[in-house]
């Protein structure tokens, strides 16, 4: 009896174990609150009148006390190896209507340099394949005047529409003018249209090496909530 | 004269007889139940065994495979493999259930009394076995190198692209891994990228492959090809698409946080279409 | 007070004995080791932090320095601080000190009359040290199988991410290497350790303090793979291919200590396994009259010994291209990737075979005990055997097919692996002979093997297709070649471990491990088993790719086929682990010989006194001596004449 009792406890046990485990795994690691865009009026696209959402994101170089830092993984001492990374602001879960018009606006507070694959330095999947940067409509940056990308691609799901959008965001210059928290004043802006299908869930990440380790791809790069996130189309 | 030289003939002094010793051996061996038991359900259980040769391919051709050359070969090949692995596998799954079904079994705490033959050796079983694995093995061996010259001549996974034979015919496409994303380039269409990858059917195609960063690998799913995208390296392979339609490039080298989201599509078009796309894309052929 | 004894009429100076017997020993234990470990990881933490310069220097390529220059201070002073701690040093020093250990010492650190401290301590009695690698093992597979749970739930629920990718490829990373490093020693630990000694007839390994060097070592190495996930995990498969790992989080360098510890515990086992088997045998114990088991163990270490150098060095390798920012394996600075993968896997083939072989000889040698006759063919189970070791190490790059490092080599490859499966056919040869006409008694141990030639089955056919380059192409990067090892490593590897524990619980822990909860247990995580897997097949075929944590539609039923399979595996595991604790504490006492068995370690009293033997056996006979003569011999000499079946010949 008591050879049953202890086989039943140690079944209950680890099976409590394991689902204690998981379930604070999950919950510690939530994606970043999702930001939404704001949905008003209307605008002519050459697949109909459709209603108009808009956001806005920011690119930090590093963290200050005007902008605090995403969520960062820190070891049990309290070391984390990603502050001092930049990161996308407010958050990197973003929230779109489906079969919408959204305008995306970036600031970028960034500097860059080089990019590694010049694909990424055009603008892919807008509305008319321009992108509008500090007031003026362009297709792409200078291969080496990239600060970081916003690029959408396809989730392993046959089922939802194909979607891919590749914004190159440009770099500020590295003598620009920073005010005391050391973002430049005048920050690159960009803005870009583009038409959403279906609803669908897709990811995002940045694909200008900004991270660090090695090709400068780790890092922030391969962390939510920095420098890569998803990108929800939401019926 | 000794008593082996006196062979009684098995079926009785009034029928005599030409046949062999050894055929005196193996009738008397197939005399015994439990040769026949395991010979019947050796079959039996072959049989039950063979539609996973049809069942595999299903699996592999649920969306739209083959679509190649290269892929059909695989399929043959694994169609063939299955069909010649059933054999051993039903003796061994039938010996199985032949010991605990055939042959008398023990239960209980007391350690029990010996019984069984014991049997050191039989050097007809091991050299049976050791035969026919090896002949098994060997055909499997010779299949496989047949097989691989065909798929890389199909592919010239050896020599570069731009030096295959003249064949004007042949698309190149280069394709480069980076972490996430796959982008290909049309170098013989005035470089124009794309994410989506666009062939022609029935049309040659190289690709020179890459990577920009970490190792991954460009699995073009229902063609049959894969091959790694090296940081630092340029690997060849080659297909002939020989269907229309829309299939996958999937990643199949772990390369980061978003692995399992470096997909893209493979569109197969026929000649007019592709060259409206290319025309589309802003390519003028160039070469 | 100097002592002399005599040794073939001279006599034999003996060191002095200083104090008690055993020395600081005396006091060193777990806990002191823990102690030492945790206060040099901060000493050397505090120390090196304090070192670091700020500024510019402060970071290689861009990442901060601090944290990575910590933690593997931090990880170097646990290993080294734990392991003095233990006492592991205390040996040498005093060789070193002229101070050898008198036969009194030997005595205490072999944990003579200690009790139940002996397994907290640095005990080198054989025995001893078996029983803790037990330990360590259900501890390790344990956390690889908590893994396993978490990647399958992540896996199933195919609507949602459970986990974020980052930490999802940590925990495929470090369930590969949790489980690889649990079945390593899951025969080689307890059964080599304990078992195999007395099974040849000797009193202890040949080099005891290095028995105990190595699972002390084993043990400083498990939480430096745990540390691991608490900074970042490794992010990466547990081939932890280079550049990817060279982008990872600082968690990367406790794998790579890991593995370092690791390697060198694994080496200092394999040198003791193989100098034991090869100079230790009792008196009259030829070459073939030494049990299958024996053999099976001496390839794994001597496979062990030749390929894990290959691993450490590769991680090696990979820390100093982290920390001193070297390019061994970084392309565009010099280095090359196929270098790393060339490393890896030079041990990763190998190894497979370090964790089948033992497992397939342990079920070697459980046959002929429940059938009651002699193992089928002895020389054709060793050529079996032998020839696995001598291809085991010309079939690595059958890894590397699709990686373009040299096209041309995929052929010999090829040809090389397809023949492994020659030799591993007589394996498979020597079990249906032995079951051949056999009266089977179904124990729990037994019926182990039949899962396993089950499974083995299933394991190699598939394994054929994946040497075959052409259909690699289709398969490599795939959950067929995942569905493929979990057959073999898994379902081959360890089932047969746990009917080799069900078969030498009694001789180890002294009682009997209950049979209806270790067979409900078996059985459910067998059935488990094969909905796992073979579902996870069909996702292979249909082209999941490995290491995603999302995927098409398509995959969805057999994820979810899978992910209840995995879970009533899990169950099935907790069942069988619950049988053991149980039947530890509560079970049946066993008798000395429950299994009848006619082999050595059998022929000793259970518990098994600290000697092993009171006088050393010797050998006159060949081993399996089981059975009866066959009644249809007599039937073949009237009919023909000459035999081909020989029975008891000499």
């Amino acid at each position: 009896m008591k050879r049953v009792l202890v086989t039943l406890l140690t079944v209950v046990a680890g099976v409590a174990v394991v689902a204690g485990i998981a379930i604070y795994s999950s919950v510690a690691q939530a994606e970043p609150p999702a930001l939404k865009a704001e949905v008003a009026g209307t605008l002519d696209t050459p697949q109909g009148t459709l209603p108009h959402a808009t956001l806005q994101l920011a690119v930090y170089p590093n963290s200050s006390d005007k902008v605090p830092p995403p969520a960062t993984p820190k070891s049990p001492l309290g070391q984390d190896w990603l502050s001092g990374q930049p990161f996308y602001h407010p958050t990197t879960t973003i929230q779109v209507p489906a079969n919408s018009a959204v305008t995306l606006t970036f600031i970028q507070y960034d500097t860059g340099g080089q990019i590694y694959n010049p694909f990424f330095a055009k603008v892919h999947g807008t509305m008319d394949g321009t992108m509008t940067w500090n007031g003026n409509s362009v297709t792409e940056v200078k291969t080496d005047n990239i600060g970081h990308t916003f690029t959408v691609h396809q989730y392993p799901e046959a089922t939802q529409p194909d979607f891919f959008l590749s914004v190159p965001l440009p770099m500020n210059k590295a003598n620009a003018k920073t005010d005391k928290a050391g973002y430049p004043v005048d920050p690159q802006k960009i803005e870009v249209t583009f038409v959403t299908g279906d609803p669908g869930t897709y990811v995002w990440n940045c694909e200008f090496p900004c991270g660090d380790m090695y090709q400068e791809f780790g890092g922030p790069m391969q962390q939510r909530g920095w420098m890569a996130g998803t990108f929800e189309v939401v019926g | 004269m000794t008593a082996t030289d006196v062979r009684p003939d098995p079926d009785g002094p009034e029928t005599p007889t030409n046949r062999p010793p050894s055929m005196h051996r193996v009738k008397n061996w197939i005399r015994r139940p439990y040769a026949r038991g395991i010979m019947v359900l050796t079959v039996v259980i072959g049989f039950l065994l063979l539609p996973l040769c049809w069942l595999i391919l299903a699996a592999m051709n649920q969306t739209g495979a083959p679509a190649s050359p290269i892929m059909r070969d695989i399929e043959q090949t694994v169609f063939v493999f299955t069909l010649v692995s059933i054999p051993i596998s039903a003796f061994v799954f039938a010996v199985l259930v032949y010991s605990l079904l055939g042959w008398k079994h023990v239960k209980g705490d007391q350690v029990p009394k010996d019984e069984s033959p014991a049997i050191r050796s039989n050097t007809i079983g091991v050299v049976l076995w050791t035969v026919v694995s090896s002949a098994l093995a060997f055909f499997l061996v010779v299949w496989g190198l047949i097989e691989l010259a065909q798929i890389t001549a199909n592919s010239y996974g050896t020599i570069p692209a731009d030096e295959q034979p003249a064949d004007s015919q042949a698309l190149i496409v280069n394709v480069t891994g980076q972490q996430w994303v796959w982008t290909f380039e049309y170098p013989q269409y005035d470089k124009i990228t794309s994410e989506t990858l666009y062939l022609e059917k029935d049309r040659p195609v190289y690709f020179n492959v890459t990577s920009k960063d970490v190792i991954h690998n460009f699995w073009a799913v229902e063609l049959g090809v894969k091959i790694d995208a090296n940081p630092g390296a340029i690997t060849q392979t080659g297909v002939t698409p020989d269907k229309a339609g829309t299939f996958n490039v999937r990643c199949a080298e772990l390369c980061g946080l978003h692995h399992a989201y470096m997909e893209t599509q493979i569109q197969v078009l026929d000649k007019g279409s592709f060259n409206s796309w290319t025309r589309e894309m802003g390519g003028g052929k160039t070469s | 007070m100097s002592a002399t004894a005599t040794a073939f009429g001279a006599q034999v100076p003996q060191p002095v004995q200083h104090g008690k017997p055993g020395g600081i020993m005396r006091r060193l234990n777990f806990g002191t080791g823990l102690i030492g470990g945790l206060g040099l990881a901060a000493i050397a933490a505090v120390v090196t932090n304090a070192f670091i310069p700020s500024g510019a220097a402060s970071s290689v390529n861009y990442a901060p320095i601090a944290p990575q220059l910590v933690y593997l201070a931090a990880l170097l002073g646990w290993v080294i601080g734990f392991m003095a701690g233990m006492g592991a040093f205390i040996g040498p020093i005093r060789w070193l000190m002229g101070r050898d250990l008198t036969h009194a010492d030997a005595e205490y650190l072999a944990g003579k009359d200690l009790g139940k401290a002996r397994y907290w301590k640095f005990t080198t009695d054989h025995k001893v040290v078996g029983i803790q690698y037990l330990i360590m093992v259900m501890i390790i597979l344990g956390f690889g199988g908590l893994l396993a749970m978490l990647i399958r739930t992540e896996l199933g629920v195919t609507w949602a991410e459970v986990f974020t990718p980052s930490f999802y490829n940590s925990i495929i990373g470090t369930h590969g290497i949790a489980m690889i490093i649990g079945m390593i020693i899951v025969v080689m630990g307890p059964i080599a350790n304990f078992i195999m000694p007395i099974m040849i007839g000797a009193r202890d390994m040949a080099f005891p303090r290095l028995n105990a060097l190595s699972l002390w070592l084993l043990v400083a190495a498990v939480p430096c793979l745990i540390s691991s996930l608490f900074l970042g995990g490794i992010q990466d498969g547990w081939s932890v291919y280079q550049p990817l790992a060279a982008q990872g989080p600082p968690g990367m360098l406790g794998y790579q200590m890991t593995i370092i510890v690791f390697a060198i515990s694994t080496g200092v086992a394999s040198v003791n396994v193989m100098t034991t088997i090869l100079t230790m045998r009792a008196k009259g114990m030829t070459w073939s009259r030494t049990p299958i088991l024996v053999f099976g163990v001496f390839a794994a270490a001597l496979m062990g010994l030749y390929a894990f150098p290959f691993y450490q060095y590769s991680q090696i390798l990979a820390l100093s291209d982290r920390i001193f920012s070297t390019s061994f394996f970084k392309p565009l600075e010099g280095g090359s990737v196929w270098l790393y993968e060339n490393l890896f896997w030079l041990l990763g083939h190998p190894e497979v075979y370090v964790i089948l072989i033992p497992s397939t000889a342990l079920m070697l040698e459980l046959l002929p005990v429940f059938y009651r006759k002699p193992l089928f063919s002895f020389n054709f189970a060793v050529a079996g055997i032998v020839g696995v070791v001598a291809l085991s190490g010309l079939v690595w790059a059958h890894h590397m097919y699709m990686t373009g490092w040299a096209p041309a080599v995929n052929y010999p490859f090829m040809l090389s692996t397809e023949m492994i499966s020659i030799p591993v056919g007589f394996l498979v040869l020597v079990v249906l002979g032995t079951m051949w006409r056999g009266v089977v008694w179904t124990r729990l141990p037994i019926m182990a093997v039949y899962a396993v030639i089950f499974n083995k089955m299933i394991g190699g056919v598939t394994g054929i297709y994946l040497s075959d380059v052409p259909a690699d192409q289709y398969f490599h990067g795939s959950m067929f070649v995942v569905a493929h090892f979990h057959f073999m490593l898994m379902g081959v590897g360890l089932f047969g471990a746990m009917g080799g524990i069900a078969f030498y619980f009694p001789k180890m822990t002294g009682r009997m491990l209950n049979e209806r909860s270790g067979s409900i247990g078996l059985w459910t995580a067998f059935v488990g088993f094969q909905i796992t897997f073979i579902s996870m097949f069909v996702a292979g075929l249909q082209g999941q790719p490995r290491r995603v944590l999302q995927f098409d539609d398509l995959f969805n039923i057999s994820n979810w086929i899978s992910t209840i399979g995995a879970y009533t595996i899990g169950v099935g595991m907790l069942i069988f682990l619950g049988a053991i604790i149980s039947s530890w504490k509560y079970g049946d006492i066993a008798p000395s010989n429950p299994w009848g068995s006619k082999s050595l370690e059998w022929q000793t009293p259970t518990p098994v006194p600290l000697d092993n033997f009171a006088v050393l056996p010797v050998v006159t006979e060949r081993p399996y001596n089981y059975g009866v003569p066959d009644p249809y011999e007599k039937e073949m000499r009237e009919h023909d004449g000459d035999l081909t079946t020989k029975v008891g010949a000499k």
